[in-house]
């Protein structure tokens, strides 16, 4: 065998890929053969390194929302949910966002990671079910007045449609054992969830945006609110999204 | 494949039966199209969309192996979805430095600065190449597999692996003199 037809062979024999036979003719040429020796390293040693890189499954909400597809497909027959009428496409391109509002106090220090892992699960409730909210309404005047009497603080409301984070509706959720109100934008087909109680600090934080789990997290305080927002948007989006909300309470003063 | 309109409407026995025989390898479609956006969030509606288009497509599904069938269904969505949002609109710096942060570096252990590096270097590939060595290495299908999903003949996956491997050697071997971490026999 001469070098140019062993130099072919050398992926496929590190990838399992040629016959006994071949196999064994190739390692026969690799004897007097150091190029291709040395070619057979550097390809075990990469794929080594590639096959040591994590796995990253596939994010809950991602499994969320596919299970909420399959649900929805296997009982079309008698179930007509809103949007049914979609394009799959557009569906599929669905993005969430929900914002909760609740009263936490100061409970939460210390427990960011809870915290997140609590918000994050109460997302993907809000995300596989059929509705996501509990009062369904674009109307802030609506959703405002349905909290009253539901969780003891009043949280603001506001449509930002023109900020292009139209609001659904509202919802409650439990965060560290308490009742805490969520308020659900949307964004494009995508929905958005934001989180707020009143918070036991003074002053305005910027907001900041990191990313887990392939969608984002933001987390500020604003005009005596703390402020989560969850959803799958790229970071950016999430930004305009914060400063939409805050504008809007300020605006409200 | 066939258009949407072609396809019966899935009832609830396909769902089960999906169920049971796609939706466990969401993980590996999500994976690869990790890979081939780069981006999570885009990823997940690759992911969802090609899962949505396998449900559509499952009554013709003869019982063929079902990773690289779906694996196909993915590069398919994302060729279409690229197309309908418009090519590659990220820089690729700005993909670099990401991928070169990990997957998500909050929760997968990506944490050495060696997988950092490779990570990176094997974002940086151009799509062709990635991608084959996505399937290889990290999918871990065979030639034949990758032939499939590619449609392509068994002889070009052969060398398009060779040429990627070469190139992942280079890139990686500049980023690890950059950062002074050699590593032994590339």
């Amino acid at each position: 065998m001469d070098c140019p037809t062993c130099e072919t062979m050398v992926d496929a024999y590190v990838d399992g890929e040629l016959t006994t036979s071949e196999s064994a003719a190739f390692e026969r040429a690799l004897e007097g053969c150091p190029e291709c020796r040395r070619r057979l390293e550097a390809a075990r040693t990469l794929s080594g390194l590639l096959r040591e890189l994590p796995a990253e499954p596939a994010p809950d909400l991602l499994r969320a929302r596919i299970e909420r597809e399959l649900r929805t497909i296997a009982g079309a027959s008698r179930v007509r949910l809103p949007g049914a009428g979609m394009r799959w496409g557009a569906m599929a391109a669905s993005l969430i966002v929900a914002v909760s509002i609740g009263w936490l106090g100061g409970s939460l220090v210390g427990q960011g990671g809870r915290e997140t892992d609590e918000l994050v699960a109460g997302y993907i409730r809000m995300a596989m079910s059929e509705h996501g909210v509990d009062v369904a309404s674009s109307d802030r005047h609506t959703v405002k007045p349905w909290f009253a009497g539901r969780i003891d603080y009043s949280p603001p409301v506001h449509d930002l449609t023109q900020e292009g984070f139209p609001l659904v509706g509202g919802r409650l959720d439990f965060i560290d054992g308490r009742k805490v109100a969520v308020l659900v934008y949307r964004h494009n087909q995508h929905r958005v969830a934001l989180t707020l109680w009143p918070s036991s600090l003074s002053g305005n934080t910027a907001a900041t945006v990191r990313q887990r789990d392939g969608f984002a997290l933001a987390e500020w305080r604003h005009d005596g609110f703390d402020m989560r927002a969850v959803a799958d948007l790229a970071p950016a989006e999430m930004k305009a999204f914060t400063t939409a909300v805050d504008a809007a309470v300020t605006e409200d003063r | 494949m066939g258009r949407m309109s072609d396809a019966p409407k899935p009832d609830g026995g396909t769902v089960g039966r999906f169920r049971s025989v796609v939706l466990p390898h969401l993980d590996a479609a999500y994976g690869y199209a990790r890979w081939l956006t780069r981006d999570p969030v885009e990823a997940q509606d690759v992911a969802q969309e090609a899962m949505l288009r396998a449900l559509r497509y499952f009554h013709a599904f003869r019982g063929e192996e079902a990773r690289p069938w779906l694996m196909r269904i993915v590069r398919n969505t994302w060729i279409d979805l690229r197309k309908r949002n418009g090519a590659e609109k990220l820089p690729l710096e700005v993909l670099e430095t990401r991928a070169a942060e990990g997957p998500d570096p909050e929760q997968s252990a990506l944490a050495g600065d060696r997988r950092r590096q490779v990570a990176a270097a094997l974002a940086a590939l151009p799509a062709e190449s990635r991608e084959v060595l996505v399937l290889r290495e990290i999918e871990d299908l065979s030639y034949k597999h990758i032939a499939a999903v590619l449609d392509l003949p068994i002889g070009t996956v052969m060398s398009r692996i060779a040429r990627a491997r070469e190139k992942l050697v280079v890139e990686l071997k500049g980023r690890l003199e950059r950062s002074e971490h050699g590593l032994p026999d590339l």
